[in-house]
């Protein structure tokens, strides 16, 4: 296993991607392409229930696409690997392990590493995320943060190429929320690789992000790339930057249009197309 | 003035009780004080009830419990209920996790199983005669039989309510898919498939009384049977309290190796 992180590029070309629930058929992408650029923090943004997380599905390889491509290094993904992880919506820690076998549980599934080396790698990155002393408790034992913090670190430790975050904050109070975004971007400048980031918080969007890609409801693909361009190491006192407020008034706008359309095509003033919303013809 | 000083008061003597009497205990104390007394005073109050032993009847009767036959039935209840229940996890576990696995082996199992489910345990003591010629093979069957089903289904639940981001992120950190079900599908399933073995020990000791009572093979339903024919109801009463008594260690049993695989949960 190398040390360095590869930087590896995401593409997607005209991909389409439909979905069954409760036998209604419901296109989710449609002809949808863009680029997740390597080794920078790709935040995706949009509407909820406009796709986000079958995008990461896809560049996850829990998903195929039933049209187009997605590519990684110009590769096909064709299933799941470590090299592409995600850290969930919610915690997907395995409840019955310890922090230190969740985060073990990695190396060990390969066999890549030494027991020993595998020991020395997670305790070095339980102390990373401040879990030293919590490596023997169980998931359940961790509040919402830690949590969050011991599924990064599980992640981490296998050095992927893409990491996937989907949502990973959603459901903190707003205190945890803003630490945990500042220990990510800290994380993340330390060590690189490509990210692609899930949120629906336009502000931890763009305080995150290198670029900002939104989305358009379903059938969704992506509306526009906003490279935010605010220099790092970020911190949350650019939010007053006019850089910061420039880009904020821009992707609201796009966001707002997205939300006009949604209500006018379903009808009602209602943003939320989570489920039963049907693509008009 | 006055009245902060009965509060400081009523305060200081509510912490002393609280130390020194538990009330939360002594009102579950009383509520078997209740029961005994409740028993007592119906089988006296009301008329055709007279040949329903008292509490104190039981009592006396406890001395002159026969024993050595009381544990033999005893001995012989439990490797019953204990032969099926075990015989219960052995088929029942593996076809649990083959239909809760396999949506193949589901359309072509499960079906019947629903077919055959809802007939009580009990309805089927006519045709084990003809499975089996041994009681005591026909017997087992039965406890068995009884385990089955909540074993099966709570599995096949159990592995079906799986969140699937535990397999697909199991599956991204590259485990091996033969090992899947033994690291992740089976752990996470654990609560649930030791609830089915909960349910299946406490349907054995029906059973097991049940068919005990048919047989004429000892056991304590048996015990219980006998003495009802010879109308000593004091032993009959007896025999009902060992029967929960053993049903209570089985389940206690259970319980405790239940709780130790999935300890993960309990603990906060």
């Amino acid at each position: 296993m190398s040390n360095t992180n590869q930087e590896s590029e995401v593409v997607f070309k005209n991909v389409g991607k439909m979905a069954t629930f409760k036998k209604t058929q419901t296109v989710i992408l449609k002809d949808c392409s863009f680029t997740v650029e390597a080794g920078k923090l790709n935040v995706l943004i949009g509407p909820s229930g406009c796709g986000k997380t079958t995008v990461i599905n896809l560049i996850a390889g829990y998903e195929r696409p039933d049209l187009g491509r997605v590519l990684i290094n110009g590769r096909p993904i064709s299933g799941p690997s470590w090299e592409r992880l995600v850290v969930f919506q919610e915690t997907a820690l395995f409840p019955w392990l310890t922090c230190y076998d969740n985060v073990m549980f990695g190396p060990l599934a390969r066999g890549v590493m030494s027991k020993e080396s595998a020991h020395q790698e997670t305790v070095k990155l339980l102390t990373k995320v401040g879990l030293e002393d919590f490596r023997d408790k169980y998931p359940s034992q961790l509040s919402g943060g830690m949590q969050r913090r011991a599924e990064l670190a599980r992640a981490l430790i296998n050095q992927p190429e893409v990491m996937l975050m989907d949502e990973p904050f959603r459901g903190l109070d707003a205190m945890t929320r803003k630490l945990m975004q500042e220990y990510y971007l800290k994380l993340f400048e330390e060590t690189g690789a490509t990210h692609v980031f899930v949120t629906s918080e336009l502000e931890e969007a763009i305080i995150l992000a290198d670029n900002l890609l939104v989305m358009t409801n379903k059938p969704s693909k992506i509306k526009k790339v906003i490279e935010v361009a605010l220099p790092r190491p970020r911190d949350w006192s650019m939010a007053s930057s006019k850089r910061y407020l420039d880009i904020k008034a821009e992707a609201l706008e796009l966001l707002h249009e997205e939300a006009v359309k949604a209500s006018v095509a379903s009808g009602k003033l209602d943003v939320d197309l989570a489920s039963g919303y049907k693509k008009p013809e | 003035m006055a009245n902060q000083t009965a509060s400081v008061e009523s305060q200081f003597l509510r912490q002393i009780s609280k130390k020194f009497l538990n009330w939360s205990l002594l009102r579950q104390i009383m509520s078997f004080v209740l029961f005994i007394g409740l028993w007592s005073i119906i089988v006296v109050a009301v008329d055709y009830f007279h040949q329903i032993p008292t509490p104190k009847a039981v009592f006396l009767a406890l001395f002159e419990l026969p024993i050595t036959v009381v544990l033999i039935n005893i001995l012989k209840s439990f490797f019953r209920v204990l032969a099926g229940f075990f015989l219960g996890i052995v088929i029942g576990f593996p076809i649990g996790v083959a239909i809760g696995y396999s949506r193949v082996l589901k359309n072509l199992i499960f079906p019947a199983f629903e077919m055959i489910r809802p007939i009580p345990p009990i309805a089927w003591i006519p045709l084990t005669v003809l499975f089996f010629v041994h009681i005591e093979s026909q017997i087992i069957f039965l406890t068995f039989y009884g385990a089955f089903f909540p074993i099966v289904y709570n599995t096949m639940g159990g592995i079906a309510e799986v969140d699937i981001r535990l397999p697909r992120a199991a599956m991204s950190f590259g485990l091996e898919r033969k090992l899947m079900l033994w690291k992740v599908i089976l752990p996470a399933a654990m609560p649930q498939i030791f609830t089915g073995m909960r349910l299946a020990m406490g349907i054995t000791w029906i059973l097991v009384v049940a068919a005990e009572m048919m047989a004429n093979k000892g056991g304590m339903g048996y015990y219980v049977w006998y003495n009802h024919t010879v109308m000593d109801y004091p032993h009959v009463v007896l025999g009902m309290g060992i029967i929960g008594l053993c049903g209570a260690i089985c389940s206690i049993g259970i319980n405790f190796v239940g709780n130790y695989f999935t300890r993960w949960r309990r603990i906060f």
